[in-house]
C-alpha cells in the first residue's frame, strides 16, 4: 500500500440530523479530512443496503451511512429499519471478506457537529488502513 | 418529459466564504465538460438576486432546462432555487444542490483538496439531476375546525382564539373542569393578580363560546389522518350524571355518604371532596360527576338502601346506567395543551416530604394560602395533633429541577418566583414569621421579576444560599442541614414549615399523547418542537402545534404567548382552507410490484396500502401509496425487494448516478 | 414410506373439483433421477414417490408457474393447488405466507416428514450413475439403494446432503395432512462449512470467495430454483437503473451474489435448492446460512415457521443490536 493512498467515501446522510450536524459543523468551521462525499437522502431508512455494496463496486474504499439517534428518527422509525438492514448487510460483508473498516454506520444528531467530525475521521482513517479496494471494481463506470 | 436535459451549472462564491479555499473558477471549467452541460458560470452570491437573474436568464434564453447550484446546505436555499426555477418556467424540482460551503470550503482547509471535492460534488449534482423528474405539489381542502387537547390556561387561551377567529374548536379536557394547573393558584407573580379571578372569566368563556364544542372529562382515543384532514376520537366518559338535567346545586355532594372523605385532587390532595363531587367551586361546566373508583355504589353495587345521591337531587340527574360515549369529528389543526405534572417530591427522601407532614410541596403551599382552599386562606398546620399557625417557615428552591441525581437537568423556571410570591403572602398574612429561602442561584429573568424578587427581601425574606443536605425532626420541630456556601457556615435551622419548591415534570401519561400524535421528546423529556428558535409551537407532525407546559416549563405569561402563537399557527391551514402535500413522495410501479406488503408494514405514516387490480385477467395485489400522507422518508423503498416503490427524487435510478459520479471523479 | 396412503390421499385431493393439481414426484427417466410432476388425476396419483432422492423443493412452483393472460370474459383459474411438502418444503411455503406471494386457502399442503435426502453428488461419488433406475429408500442408520435387482445397504452420514445434517425441522411446520408419522429431530451437526470461513481472516475469507465468484457463469439457475426469490422481475435485471452489469466478471458476479444474498435475509427456508441447482458447485448455502444464523442469533428471527410473523426486513425491535454503530 503506498504511503499516499487517499480513500475515497461515500457517505448516506439523513437530511434531519446527520446532513444538519454536518452542516453546523460547516458553520462551526470543524475541519475535517476531505475523502468524504456526502449523498443527502431524507432518511437514513431510505438506503437500500444494496447502495452500500454499489458504493464500494464503483470507486468508494468506504462507506458511511448516518441517521438520527434511536428513537430521534424524523420519521419516527426509519433509523430502527435502517439499523436491522445494514447490521445484516454488513455482517454478510463480513462473512465474504469485505474489510469491515470499508462500512460504518453511525447515529449523528443536528447539534453533533463534532461527533460528525469524529465519525468522518474514524471511517476515512479506517478506509486507509484497509487500503484501495480495487478487487471489486466494476470495470467500467457509467453515469 | 422526453426533452433532451440541458444543464445549467452555478457555482456560488458566496462572498470569501467558498472562494477563498475553493478555486471557483476550476469548478466551472470542469463543470463545462460534464454531460448535457451547455452552460457553467460561478458567481460572487448566487442567492442574490442578480445571481438568481443569471439563472433565470440561461433557462428563458439558453434553453436550460436542469439546474446544478454549488453553494451552501440545500436545507437552507433549496428554497429560494427552487423559486428561481419557477419564476423562470421551469419545474421546481429540475434543481440539485451541491453543498460546497457546509460539507466543503468551511471543513477543509487545503485548497487543492477542497476544490478536488467540490468537482466531485458537482459531478453528483449533475449525474442527479439529469434523472430528475418534474414533481406538482397538490393541495387538499383542510377542515376549517381544530382540536385543542388540554383545557388549563394554554389550551384555554388557544381555543379561545381560534374560536374568536371564527373556526370550530373542540377543546377536550381529561377532568370534570376546564381550569387546569392555573385554577390550582392563589396568587400570581409577579404582580400578585388573583389567578382564579384572571382566569374564571376565560373559562367561561370556552363554555359559552358558539365556536367551542367543550368536552369535559373526555380523553382523544384515536387521531389518524394528516394535516387539514385529522380524524379524531374523543371517549367522554361517563359522569353518571345527567349533563343537562344537573343544576350544579350540590346537593348530592353533601349528602354523599363518602362526603369528607376522599383526598380531592384539586387541593392536592389537602381538602376532602365526596365521591359526586365538582372539583372546585368555580368549575366549568358546574355539573357533578361521580368518582367511578370511589362510589359506593359502583364499586360495591350498593350504597346503603339506595344511593344518597340520587335520593337527593331534585332534577333526577342522577344516572347509574349512563355509558361513556364515543365521539367523532374531522378537524385541519390540532393544538396540544396537556401540561405538566409537578415533581414528586418523595424522589428526594432527604427531605423527608412522605414522612413529615409540615413538609409540603409548593403546590400545597398555593391551595393552603388559597382563600377557596381547604383552610379558607389560613396558613395551619397540624403539628402533634395541635394545629399552629407556622412561625419559623423555611423555602427549599429546586426540588427535582436542576438535579441530576433525579434526571431532570433543567431549570423549572418558575420556582425562584412562586417561592419569592409565596414567601411574600406568609409574610403578608403572618406578619410575625421568619421566612428563609434556600436556594442554589435565584433567577429572576423575566419582566419585573427582579423588581419583585428585590421587594421581597426588602420585606424582611432571608435568601440563605445552600442546598439543605437532610432534613429530621427534632421534638416538635423539623431541623433543616444545610451548609451557607456563602459564609461556608455549616448550619442547622429549627423550623415549623418546610415547603419544597417543586419543579414542573412531563406528565406521566406523556406517553398516550406521544403514541396518538406521533410526537417526539426533548432530552428534558418534553414534547420537541420543530425548531427551538423559529419553530417552536411547531411539530415534526404537520398540523400539530404545542402551547405551554407540555412543551416545557414556563410561567403564565409565556404559557399565554405560546398558546396565542400555536393558535395563529394552527389557524394557517383553516384560514386558507387548502394544504399543500409534499410532491417528494413515495410512488408504486404497480406492473413489477409483487403485493408482499413490505412497505405496508415498513410505512410509519400508514400510507401504504395494498390494493386489488386485474393484471392480465389476474386479481393481483399491489401497493398503492396515499400521497396526502406519505413523507417521502422512502424507508418503504429500502425495503422493497423488487424496487417497485420508489420516493420521487430519490428513486435509485436518481442515487445510484450520484453514486457513481463520485466513484469515477475520485 | 406408505406410498400407498400417499397416493390414495393424493388421487383423493386431485379428484376434487376444488383442485388444480398436486404437485409432486415421479421416478425420473434414468439413474437416481426424480422428477417433478404435476399431478392431474387419479390415475396421475399413481406414479407419485417419495424417496430420499427427492431432494427438490416443490414449493418453487406455486410461484415460477406463469400467469398467461386470462382472455376477455373468461374467468382466471382459481382452484387450488396441492403440494407436497417436506420439513424445509413447508418453510419455504410459509415464507411465502408471510409474504403474501401465495394464499393459505390456495394451497393445500400434504406434508411428509422427512428423515434427510441425500446429496446426489455423494451418492454417484460411490455408486455412479448409469442408465439403469436406481431406488433409494430410508432403513434403520441410513439409506437402502437397489440397482440392477442388487440391494446394497449405505450409512446415512456418507450420503446425507448437508442441508439434512443441519435440519432442525424434519416435519413440516405447516400441512393440510400429513402421510406417515412424525420423525424424531436428530442431533444437527455444527455448520462446519460457516464456521471455518467465519474463523479464517477477513482476507482468506475473501480469496475464498473470490475463487468461488470467479466460478459463477450468470446462468441464475440458484434464482430459479429458489422458492423465495420470485420477483416477476428482478431488480438484477433491470436497465434502468443498472445494478449489475450483464458482463460475467469477478466484480459484477460478486454484486450479484451479494444482492441474491442480502435479499434472502431473513428469508431463507434453508431449503438448499440454490446451491443444489448451481452448475459451477458454487456453496451458496453458506452466504444464506450465515445470514439465517446472525438472524437467529441476534435478533432472535427465523423465517418460515410462523405464517403469521411479521416478515423480517419489514419490522424492526428498538432494542435490535446495535454493537457496530460508532
Amino acid at each position: 500500500m503506498s504511503e499516499s493512498f487517499e480513500p475515497n467515501i461515500v457517505a448516506f446522510l439523513c437530511n434531519w440530523c446527520s446532513y444538519a450536524g454536518a452542516d453546523l459543523a460547516g458553520t462551526s468551521r470543524v475541519q475535517y479530512p476531505a475523502n468524504i462525499n456526502v449523498i443527502r437522502v431524507m432518511c437514513s431508512g431510505r438506503v437500500n443496503p444494496l447502495f452500500v455494496m454499489n458504493a464500494l463496486q464503483q470507486g468508494a474504499d468506504g462507506v458511511l451511512v448516518s441517521g438520527c439517534h434511536p428513537g430521534d428518527c424524523h420519521y419516527m422509525e426509519g433509523n430502527f429499519y435502517a439499523r436491522r438492514r445494514l447490521g445484516m448487510l454488513k455482517d454478510l460483508m463480513e462473512f465474504v471478506g469485505i474489510d469491515p473498516r470499508r462500512f460504518h454506520m453511525s447515529w449523528v444528531s443536528a447539534s453533533e457537529g463534532h461527533k460528525w467530525k469524529e465519525v468522518v475521521q474514524k471511517t476515512v482513517d479506517d478506509a486507509r488502513e484497509a487500503g484501495p479496494f480495487q478487487g471489486f471494481r466494476r470495470r467500467q463506470i457509467d453515469w | 418529459m422526453t426533452e433532451k436535459p440541458k444543464l445549467g451549472v452555478y457555482i456560488c462564491h458566496c462572498g470569501i466564504n467558498i472562494a477563498s479555499t475553493v478555486d471557483v473558477e476550476a469548478v466551472t471549467e470542469f463543470a463545462k465538460g460534464l454531460p448535457n452541460v451547455i452552460v457553467a458560470r460561478n458567481y460572487a452570491y448566487m442567492c442574490s438576486d442578480p445571481g438568481q437573474l443569471l439563472i433565470k436568464n440561461d433557462i428563458k434564453e439558453e434553453g436550460v432546462n436542469r439546474v446544478v447550484v454549488a453553494s451552501c446546505s440545500p436545507r437552507m436555499h433549496e428554497p429560494t432555487f427552487r423559486k428561481a426555477l419557477q419564476e423562470a418556467g421551469l419545474n421546481p424540482f429540475f434543481l440539485e444542490m451541491a453543498n460546497i460551503r457546509e460539507h466543503c470550503s468551511w471543513v477543509h482547509g487545503d485548497r487543492e483538496e477542497a476544490t478536488a471535492k467540490a468537482r466531485r460534488l458537482v459531478a453528483a449534482a449533475v449525474a442527479k439531476v439529469r434523472q430528475l423528474e418534474p414533481l406538482e405539489e397538490r393541495e387538499v381542502d383542510a377542515e376549517p375546525a381544530a382540536l385543542v387537547i388540554g383545557g388549563g390556561i394554554a389550551g384555554i387561551q388557544a381555543a379561545l382564539d381560534i374560536a374568536d377567529a371564527g373556526f370550530k374548536v373542540y377543546l377536550v379536557e381529561k377532568t370534570p373542569s376546564v381550569g387546569g394547573r392555573m385554577a390550582q393558584l392563589d396568587k400570581t407573580f409577579p404582580t400578585l393578580d388573583c389567578s382564579a379571578c384572571i382566569l374564571t372569566p376565560k373559562m367561561v368563556d370556552t363554555a359559552s363560546h358558539p365556536n367551542i364544542q367543550l368536552m369535559t372529562y373526555s380523553e382523544v382515543e384515536e387521531v389518524s389522518g394528516y394535516i387539514g384532514n385529522f380524524d379524531v376520537k374523543v371517549r367522554k366518559k361517563a359522569r353518571y350524571v345527567d349533563f343537562d338535567k344537573c343544576t350544579g346545586c350540590g346537593e348530592c355532594a353533601a349528602a354523599c355518604r363518602m362526603a369528607n372523605r376522599i383526598p380531592n385532587e384539586f387541593d392536592a390532595g389537602m381538602g376532602k371532596r365526596s365521591a359526586i363531587y365538582l372539583p372546585f367551586p368555580q368549575a366549568v361546566p358546574a355539573k357533578y360527576t361521580i368518582d367511578p373508583e370511589n362510589c359506593l355504589y359502583l364499586t360495591r353495587g350498593k350504597c346503603g338502601k339506595g344511593p344518597k345521591c340520587a335520593e337527593v337531587c331534585r332534577a333526577g340527574a342522577i344516572n347509574f346506567e349512563q355509558q361513556d360515549e364515543i365521539v367523532e369529528f374531522k378537524v385541519g389543526a390540532i393544538v396540544v395543551a396537556t401540561g405538566f405534572d409537578v415533581f414528586e417530591a418523595r424522589k428526594k427522601p432527604e427531605y423527608g416530604y412522605a414522612d413529615y407532614p409540615n413538609v409540603i410541596t409548593g403546590l400545597e403551599m398555593e391551595r393552603l394560602v388559597s382563600a377557596s382552599g381547604p383552610t379558607g386562606g389560613q396558613i395551619k398546620i397540624k403539628v402533634e395533633d395541635e394545629e399552629i399557625v407556622p412561625k419559623e417557615i423555611a423555602f427549599i428552591q429546586c426540588v427535582g429541577s436542576r438535579d441530576k441525581s433525579v434526571g431532570n437537568e433543567y431549570c423549572s423556571r418558575v420556582c425562584c418566583m412562586y417561592t419569592a410570591k409565596q414567601a411574600h403572602l406568609v409574610k403578608d398574612k403572618i406578619p410575625d414569621a421568619n421566612v428563609r429561602v434556600y436556594y442554589m442561584d435565584v433567577r429572576a429573568f423575566g419582566k419585573g421579576f427582579e423588581e419583585f424578587y428585590d421587594r421581597v427581601r426588602r420585606e424582611g425574606i432571608h435568601y440563605i444560599r445552600g442546598n439543605p443536605s437532610e432534613i429530621f425532626k427534632r421534638g416538635s420541630k423539623l431541623v433543616i442541614k444545610v451548609e451557607d456556601t456563602l459564609t461556608a457556615t455549616p448550619m442547622e435551622d429549627e423550623v415549623d414549615l418546610v415547603v419544597l419548591a417543586v419543579g414542573l415534570e412531563p406528565r406521566q401519561d406523556v406517553r398516550k399523547i406521544i403514541d396518538l400524535l406521533r410526537l417526539s421528546q426533548s432530552p428534558d423529556l418534553f414534547f420537541l418542537e420543530a425548531h427551538p428558535k423559529l419553530r417552536p409551537v411547531d411539530t415534526a407532525t404537520d398540523g400539530v402545534f404545542l402551547a405551554g407546559c407540555c412543551q416545557g416549563p414556563k410561567d403564565i405569561p409565556d404559557t399565554v404567548a405560546q398558546a396565542k402563537g400555536a393558535a395563529s399557527s394552527a389557524m394557517i391551514p383553516l384560514a386558507r382552507g387548502k394544504v399543500k402535500i409534499g410532491a417528494q413522495v413515495a410512488t408504486v410501479n404497480e406492473n413489477t410490484c409483487r403485493g408482499c406488503g413490505f412497505c405496508v408494514e415498513i410505512c410509519p405514516y400508514s400510507a401504504i396500502e395494498l390494493v386489488a387490480v386485474n393484471r392480465f385477467g389476474h386479481p393481483v395485489q399491489v401497493a398503492r401509496v396515499n400521497e396526502a400522507l406519505c413523507k417521502g422518508c422512502g424507508s418503504c423503498s429500502a425495503g422493497c425487494l423488487s424496487d417497485s416503490i420508489q420516493p420521487k427524487s430519490f428513486r435509485d435510478r436518481q442515487i445510484l448516478p450520484q453514486i457513481a459520479a463520485l466513484g469515477v471523479m475520485r | 414410506m406408505d406410498l400407498e396412503k400417499l397416493r390414495k390421499t393424493a388421487a383423493e385431493i386431485v379428484s376434487r373439483d376444488d383442485v388444480k393439481y398436486l404437485i409432486g414426484w415421479r421416478p425420473g427417466s434414468f439413474g437416481y433421477r426424480v422428477s417433478p410432476c404435476f399431478v392431474q388425476d387419479a390415475a396421475g396419483a399413481e406414479e407419485l414417490i417419495f424417496s430420499p432422492l427427492c431432494a427438490s423443493n416443490l414449493a418453487t412452483y406455486l410461484t415460477l408457474v406463469e400467469k398467461l393472460p386470462v382472455p376477455r370474459g373468461e374467468e382466471p383459474d382459481r382452484r387450488k393447488v396441492a403440494l407436497l411438502v417436506k420439513g424445509c418444503d413447508s418453510r419455504a411455503v410459509v415464507q411465502l405466507l408471510v409474504e403474501k406471494g401465495i394464499e393459505r386457502e390456495q394451497v393445500i399442503l400434504v406434508g411428509l416428514p422427512c428423515r434427510g435426502v441425500v446429496d446426489l453428488n455423494l451418492l454417484q461419488q460411490k455408486y455412479p450413475e448409469g442408465l439403469e433406475k436406481g431406488e433409494l429408500s430410508w432403513q434403520e442408520g441410513g439409506f437402502q439403494l437397489i440397482r440392477n435387482g442388487e440391494t446394497a445397504t449405505i450409512p446415512r452420514e456418507e450420503i446425507l446432503a448437508e442441508k439434512c445434517r443441519l435440519c432442525r425441522y424434519p416435519n413440516p411446520v405447516l400441512s393440510d395432512v400429513t402421510i406417515g408419522d412424525p420423525v424424531e429431530p436428530w442431533e444437527t451437526e455444527a455448520d462446519r462449512g460457516v464456521e471455518e470461513l467465519e474463523q479464517k481472516s477477513v482476507e482468506e475469507r475473501w480469496d475464498y470467495w473470490e475463487e468461488q465468484f470467479s466460478k459463477c457463469i450468470r446462468c441464475y439457475s440458484c434464482r430459479n430454483a429458489c422458492p423465495l426469490c420470485y420477483c416477476d422481475d428482478c431488480i438484477l435485471d433491470r436497465l434502468n437503473p443498472i445494478w449489475i452489469n450483464r458482463a460475467v466478471n469477478f466484480s459484477e458476479n460478486t454484486a450479484f451474489h451479494l444482492a441474491r444474498a442480502f435479499h434472502l435475509g431473513g428469508r431463507c427456508a434453508e431449503c438448499g435448492e440454490c446451491e443444489r441447482a448451481c452448475p459451477m458447485n458454487i456453496p451458496l448455502g453458506k452466504l444464506n446460512r450465515k445470514l439465517a444464523k446472525e438472524v437467529r442469533e441476534k435478533y432472535g428471527y427465523e423465517a418460515g415457521v410462523d405464517p403469521e410473523a411479521k416478515p423480517f426486513l419489514a419490522s424492526y425491535n428498538p432494542n435490535d443490536p446495535e454493537e457496530f454503530i460508532l
